[in-house]
């Protein structure tokens, strides 16, 4: 099992440790992962903000390159995975706009052919629920999560969205696989105040308290999330100025690793210590 | 008769068909950040409608505006309206009427750093921010915290076509000239 893999800019330095958890897992499953040559920023919003060709230009590029193979594109980061979906599906489906794009972007080429995923659809297709439920050597039924997908995962207009718009469970089914107990809750998609963190810090950590207020009173021991700008806002929490007690934000990659090996790797990465999630574990 | 060469302009730029809103408020409650709007959103799309352009333009929803989606999501009639106002951002730029430069510029920064080496350079643009609002030791604790953690990259990660990642940047700035250009003899009547 194969697939092109675009990292992004944030797994390579902020979520470094998401990539690291992501591979490891990835190998465990004997899923092999090949980085796309000289990949490059998808633009994430800055892009669409300034200039929507720019925008689709950057997307184009990485798809382009990812399209010297024939295995689907993984984009772990739900901005790069959303742009580039964005972009492949305008360069299939709209001739004119293909046209233009690859005259911009000659000598490379374009022609939406790939697929592209993110981490959750692969983990589902090409590890199963199935064996995501078998031969886990650690017990996490000790542990509740809220399952906080952010709010650009399922919310594209125009193109058909991987998952339910408001209410997606998709990675819901995969924690619960695992053997640790989801808490159904309200905030599943909102948003933690995205870039807003540098350009006004106070949205953030208002819409980032409110979601970690909400996990805790319902509950939760953990947050598990699949994209490095939620894990981000939420994880710095305490530097911008909650002086609550927070909770542990976990890439979903990362309760894999608690099933499977039984600790953490990127244990160090972790702004609010998800050292306490350990002792939780029992043996299977 | 209003005039409605706003809308008009606004329905062509963003392919919606913004006409169609009937104000039924669900932007509005589902919007996180409306406490900090001064035209909450449905009004906003009321005025584009009614041809305010100067008010929409100056606004600073526009900016305090997350590109969340949540409103684009709930409107009944499919309107897009997060695209809506990023497209506003534009033309307020364009025109020097933006309320709040902040967003755009820490923007600006990011796209030159991913022109500059392929890939975004996060401690460049944000330590070139920080130059530009004066402030470089307000978030000092949080810097050093995640450059303690290993989570900021401290070198730039260069590409190796960066001959390539300009000429796409030129690339994009002739087509949006052309664009832009076909707005204005749309406009012009004869």
């Amino acid at each position: 099992m194969r697939l092109s893999y675009y990292p992004g800019c944030s797994l390579k330095t902020s979520s470094r440790f998401y990539e690291a958890s992501i591979l490891k897992v990835f190998s465990h499953y004997g899923i092999e992962l090949e980085e796309v040559d000289d990949w490059s920023c998808c633009g994430a919003s800055a892009a669409h903000t300034i200039d929507e060709h720019l925008a689709h230009l950057l997307s184009a590029r990485n798809l382009a390159l990812a399209e010297a193979r024939d295995y689907p594109l993984f984009a772990p980061c739900s901005a790069c995975y959303i742009r580039s979906r964005m972009t492949n599906e305008k360069v299939r489906d709209d001739a004119d706009f293909q046209t233009e794009v690859n005259e911009a972007l000659a000598p490379l080429v374009c022609e939406g052919t790939l697929e592209v995923k993110n981490i959750i659809e692969v983990l589902e297709e090409y590890v199963g629920v199935e064996a995501m439920a078998k031969n886990n050597r650690h017990d996490l039924s000790g542990l509740k999560a809220v399952p906080y997908y952010g709010c650009v995962l399922t919310r594209t207009m125009r193109i058909t969205p991987y998952d339910d718009k408001e209410n997606p469970e998709s990675m819901d089914v995969l924690i619960e696989a695992l053997g640790m107990k989801v808490v159904a809750w309200p905030y599943k998609m909102e948003c933690c105040g995205a870039g807003k963190t540098l350009t006004d810090k106070d949205v953030t950590r208002r819409l980032s308290e409110k979601i970690m207020d909400m996990a805790i009173t319902l509950g939760a021991d953990v947050i598990v999330t699949p994209c490095p700008l939620c894990q981000m806002n939420l994880d710095l929490l305490p530097l911008i100025g909650r002086t609550a007690a927070s909770l542990p934000v976990l890439f979903l990659p990362e309760v894999f690793e608690l099933a499977l090996f039984g600790s953490l790797t990127g244990t160090g990465s972790h702004i609010i210590p998800a050292d306490g999630v350990l002792k939780k574990i029992g043996e299977a | 008769m209003k005039d409605l060469s706003f809308l008009h302009e606004c329905e062509r730029e963003t392919g919606e068909k913004i006409s169609s809103c009937y104000q039924c408020y669900r932007c509005t409650t589902g919007c996180p950040v409306v406490s900090d709007m001064d035209i909450l959103p449905h009004r906003l799309i009321r005025y584009v409608i009614l041809g305010e352009r100067e008010r929409a333009l100056q606004s600073g929803t526009i900016w305090t505006c997350l590109q969340c989606y949540t409103c684009s999501m709930r409107c009944p009639n499919d309107i897009d309206v997060a695209r809506i106002f990023d497209t506003l951002r534009k033309a307020a730029v364009r025109e020097d009427k933006a309320r709040d430069l902040d967003t755009w510029r820490f923007d600006r920064y990011f796209l030159d750093s991913v022109k500059r080496h392929g890939r975004l350079h996060e401690l460049e643009a944000i330590m070139r921010y920080k130059l530009m609002k004066k402030d470089l030791f307000g978030d000092s604790k949080m810097g050093m915290s995640m450059l303690l953690k290993g989570r900021m990259g401290i070198l730039p990660h260069n590409i190796k076509d960066r001959k390539g990642m300009k000429a796409l940047f030129e690339q994009a700035d002739k087509l949006s000239a052309v664009s832009g250009q076909q707005e204005k003899s749309n406009a012009d009547p004869t």
